[in-house]
Formats: structure tokens, C-alpha cells, sequence
């Protein structure tokens, strides 16, 4: 077996869980929402596993991603993926100027700032209508071509696979980055701020390079929610989706990149099954944000990691 | 041994909290390859002087001159790019990490090649790995270099504090209680850790042992209630009025 510290287990443990999405639930489609998400999740729970930043507006570098890659699409005969790549190039010119004016800022400052970044991102959204599609979302996206050479009309198993390989680039991106010497030292920030800081690393330097790359993370979400819908609903950007983000990554568990899969499936799924019986199914959701808040810290893959290891230490 | 330039300068150094004056119009000069000792009693300023000396705090008024650069409101990971290092007065560590880790870490920030590569993993040569276990070896806790950090002594995670303000291969290192909490046998080896840094570096430390700082320190600056009231070598503080009256008591 691989090690318990290796970077290659967790990205085994994507690998085998996007192979076996399809098999457990009722539809491809489905299965391509939960991919999407878990990048999307992704991106709040490095922040927050990583350095200890806490963003209530991952939300706007997903719409950020999903705009500039329907944009993209529109405007070049350019495959999807070559348009997830400009959207994640777009988000990261972005987020390198809102990371340096707010990545310094700690604690509650610094999530009152996502929120209020993500807020003037839905804004400027309905403001530029022009060119935006504003409240009727950017609806002029081409069908085009996965990858370059592509099939003009990709089907559903097709897109499946493609949203699937992006995930895994993304959860072994994540991986590779927390073993690097760059991960040893958002592990020291993340354990003694201080002390890091009095060894001699620029924190706030840090911090911004990790909110970056977040930032592509969710970017890369954004465009590969495009590249699944065809077009880009208005809701991309609300500050809702930022919400829905931090939640699956919560639920989750931020304490493993794994928690953002666990999260965003979960609540994909149960929102899917719900959503017809139920209309008022967040409700239940928030309970759920409770109860895990309150009672289970390590969310989803804390539950699932201790009973394991229970298991193997009777076993 | 201890020059006669000095490799640190404060001059006029004042720090208000509202009202209330901490350390009030404060000059001290620094030796190059001295060790040098700021005591006084509880309230004196000393902690506060000590942390505007080693820049975790600027000060309201004054200024802090390094080997002829002003460096008043440098911020610290700066300072320790030009040989100023700061340990700890309560242990400050990367607890759920290992000793060896802990110092690779130091040593990492210290080489400043490595710390932005996140597309590979730590170290594959070992090279930095290498340096930190011989910075363990020279502060004799090369043993427990795979433990967890807490999981070890005290003591040693007093000394595991100092190595790592080591890695940087510092000018001046300030050393904030380094005894702290230390058995009698612990004092003894971390009283020759620190005579023997003296001969490469130059020491700046606050400690309430009176008989460790007045058996190693060159000069030694007595404050009471925000002002320097002596300083001088050990001989003339020990038998010093002022400082028998105001930090000594009735002792020695």
C-alpha cells in the first residue's frame, strides 16, 4: 500500500472515486455536477487546510471561470479546454491584485473582504448586461469540441471523462503542492504564524501565492461548469455559489483536499434527491452544517478516517 | 572575543501604551561578540526594550542602528536576511512537526532558493536535510531529530528554540529567557550552548537567573521602571547600589 504520507494516496483515492461515480449514481450527469463541485469545494477547502484562510468568496473566481471561458468560446474557435486554461489564466491576473491588497489581513477582516470582493463581482456582472447577457445569464456559448481534434458534438460520457480528468489534475495539483517545500512552509504558517514569520518567511507572501492558487482551482470549476452546462447561468457569480462552495467544503472536511470530493457529493447528491420532494430542502442542509459544525469538526472524511482507522486497529 | 564596536545601536528609545511610558528615552550600544544581558524587575521595560532591540515591536519614538543601517521598523523576516535571529521566550515551535522538520524549516527560510518550488517534493537531495541535522548535532539534540516536538522535554525544546534561530547563521541573536523553566543539569549544558555562540555571534538575552547572567554576561544593562538605571560588567552591577536597592533586594 501507498504511504500514509505519500501525495500519490490521496490522488489514488480521486482516481478510484471518479471511476466509480458513474457505477453509483443514477446519471452521468449527475456525476459530472459532483466532479464540478469538488473542484469548486476544492478551492475554499486549500485555503483554508493550507494556510488557515477562511473565504466566504470563492464564488466570484468560479464565475470568473465560467464567464471568461463562455467568453472565450464565443468569441474563437477554441476547444473547451483551451478555454478553461485562458479562464484560469483570467482568474490568476485577478486574484494576484485582490490577493496582495487582502492575503496580509487575518482572521475576520480577511473573510468580511472576500465577501465584499465577491459581492462587487455579482455587481459588476448585472452592470456590464452588455456583455454578460446580465440577470439572463451569457447564453451565446458554442458547442465546440472538448480538446483540440475533438468530436464537434461530445457526449455525456465523453464530457464525464473530461471533467473527470481536470479534477484529478486539480486534487493532484493540491497534493504535489502540500508535499513541496512551498507546502512545508504553508504548514509552518498554518502551525505558528508567528515563529514562521520569525524564521524569516515573507507570510503575507505566502498567503497570496496560496490564494492564487485557489483562486485558479475555483476558476478551473467555473469553466468546467460551462464546458457541462453550455452556457452560463447568471447564478455562477451570486454570492450563494460562494456559500455553497465553503459549505460542501465543510460538510466535507477541510482537513484533507478528500473532504472537498466528499462534500461536494454529498451535498450534490442529497440537494438532486431532495430538490423534488422537498422544496425546502436547505433547510435540512443547514441542519446538516450544524450538527457538523457542532458535533464533528473534521466533517465527512474526519467521520469516515477515524472509523477506519478503528477498523484497522481492531483488524 | 567581545570588540569594542558596536555591531547594535539604540538610540533614545521610547515606547508608549496610551498613558502609560514603558521604556522611557533608552540608549544602549551592543558589542560585536558580546554577550550582553538586560535585567531589572517586573515591570522594568526589559521585555519591551528587548523586543524593539530584536524588532518584533517598533518603537514610538527613537531608533535601532544594525552594523550602520537603520533599522527601526525593518519587519523581522527581513532583519533575518541580515544576520538578526529571535527565539522565544515561551516556546514557540511547530509543535506537530518533527525536530528535524522544525530546523529544516529554518534552514529552508534561511537558503531562500527553495521555499516558492511547489512542483516538487521537499529536499529530494537531502542537501537542507543534511545541514539541519548537523545544527542538531552542534546543539546536541541530534537524537531526537525524528521526534515530535511535543513529545520531547522541555529543556530540549528550549534548545530546539535556539537552533532554530541558528539556521540563519545570525550576527546577533536574541535570546528571550533561555533558561526558562530549565532543571539545574539543563542550565548547565544550555550556559555552555550560549558561551560557546558567543565566539561566532553576538548574544543579546533577558533571564531572571541572576547567577547564570552574572557568570556569562560581558555587560550587562539594569533597568527600573522604563529607564536604564547601570550598565556595566557583571562585577560593577553586582555591587552596585542602585541595583542592590531596586531589582536585588538584600541579595547577594
Amino acid at each position: 500500500m501507498l504511504d500514509r504520507n505519500s501525495p500519490l494516496r490521496p490522488i489514488a483515492i480521486v482516481a478510484a472515486l471518479l471511476v466509480a461515480l458513474p457505477l453509483l449514481l443514477p446519471s452521468l450527469t449527475l456525476s459530472s455536477e459532483v466532479v464540478v463541485f469538488a473542484v469548486g469545494a476544492l478551492s475554499v477547502s486549500v485555503l483554508l487546510q493550507r494556510v488557515g484562510l477562511l473565504s466566504f468568496g470563492q464564488g466570484l473566481f468560479f464565475g470568473i471561470g465560467a464567464y471568461a471561458s463562455g467568453m472565450l468560446l464565443a468569441a474563437a474557435e477554441i476547444s473547451n479546454a483551451v478555454a478553461s486554461i485562458g479562464a484560469v489564466l483570467v482568474a490568476v491576473a485577478i486574484s494576484v491584485g485582490i490577493g496582495a491588497l487582502i492575503a496580509r489581513r487575518g482572521g475576520v477582516y480577511f473573510v468580511m473582504l472576500t465577501f465584499a470582493f465577491a459581492q462587487m463581482g455579482f455587481f459588476l456582472m448585472v452592470a456590464m448586461a452588455g456583455i454578460t447577457g446580465g440577470e439572463n445569464g451569457f447564453a451565446d456559448v458554442p458547442v465546440a469540441p472538448l480538446v483540440a481534434g475533438g468530436s464537434a458534438t461530445p457526449g455525456t460520457f465523453a464530457t464525464y471523462v473530461y471533467l473527470a480528468v481536470l479534477c484529478l489534475l486539480a486534487f493532484a495539483a493540491t497534493c504535489v503542492m502540500a508535499a513541496s517545500p512551498f507546502g512545508s512552509v504553508q504548514t509552518a504558517i498554518r502551525s505558528n504564524i508567528h515563529r514562521a514569520q520569525a524564521l524569516g518567511y515573507n507570510i503575507a507572501n505566502f498567503k497570496a501565492a496560496t490564494f492564487v492558487f485557489a483562486a485558479a482551482v475555483a476558476a478551473l470549476a467555473g469553466a468546467m461548469h460551462t464546458t457541462l452546462l453550455g452556457f452560463v447561468p447568471p447564478s455562477v457569480i451570486e454570492p450563494e455559489t460562494s456559500q455553497r462552495l465553503l459549505i460542501m467544503a465543510i460538510i466535507g472536511g477541510a482537513g484533507s483536499p478528500l473532504g472537498a470530493f466528499l462534500g461536494a457529493a454529498f451535498y450534490v447528491v442529497l440537494s438532486d434527491a431532495l430538490a423534488d420532494v422537498w422544496p425546502r430542502w436547505m433547510m435540512l442542509i443547514a441542519g446538516i452544517l450544524i450538527a457538523v459544525v457542532l458535533l464533528a469538526p473534521g466533517g465527512l472524511f474526519g467521520l469516515l478516517s477515524n472509523a477506519f482507522g478503528r477498523v484497522r486497529a481492531r483488524g | 572575543m567581545a570588540s569594542m564596536n558596536p555591531i547594535l545601536s539604540a538610540q533614545g528609545i521610547q515606547q508608549r501604551f496610551g498613558e502609560l511610558t514603558a521604556v522611557d528615552d533608552v540608549s544602549v550600544d551592543i558589542r560585536e561578540n558580546s554577550i550582553h544581558a538586560v535585567i531589572g524587575p517586573n515591570g522594568a521595560g526589559k521585555t519591551t526594550l528587548f523586543n524593539i532591540l530584536a524588532g518584533t515591536q517598533s518603537p514610538t519614538a527613537g531608533k535601532v542602528v544594525y552594523a550602520g543601517r537603520d533599522v527601526t521598523s525593518m519587519p523581522i523576516h527581513q532583519r533575518v536576511k541580515i544576520g538578526m535571529s529571535k527565539s522565544f521566550q515561551r516556546t514557540s515551535l511547530f509543535a506537530d512537526l518533527t525536530v528535524l522538520e522544525n530546523v529544516r524549516l529554518a534552514v529552508q527560510a534561511a537558503d531562500g532558493a527553495e521555499p516558492y518550488v511547489f512542483w516538487r517534493s521537499t529536499d529530494p537531495g537531502g542537501r537542507l536535510s543534511g545541514i539541519a541535522e548537523e545544527l542538531l548535532g552542534s546543539v546536541g539534540l541530534r537524537a531526537l531529530s525524528g521526534a515530535r516536538v511535543g513529545e520531547i522535554s522541555h529543556a530540549a525544546q528550549r534548545t530546539l528554540e535556539i537552533a532554530l534561530a541558528l539556521a540563519s547563521k545570525p550576527k546577533i541573536i536574541f535570546l528571550d529567557e533561555p533558561l526558562a523553566g530549565m532543571s539545574i543539569d539543563d542550565i548547565h549544558r544550555a550556559k555552555h550552548l550560549i558561551r560557546s555562540l558567543s565566539e561566532r555571534m553576538t548574544v543579546v538575552l533577558i533571564e531572571h537567573n541572576m547567577s547564570v547572567v552574572l557568570g556569562i554576561s560581558d555587560t550587562i544593562t539594569v533597568m527600573a521602571r522604563g529607564r536604564k538605571i547601570v550598565e556595566g560588567p557583571p562585577e560593577a552591577i553586582r555591587s552596585h547600589p542602585d541595583v542592590r536597592q531596586v531589582y536585588l533586594g538584600h541579595a547577594p
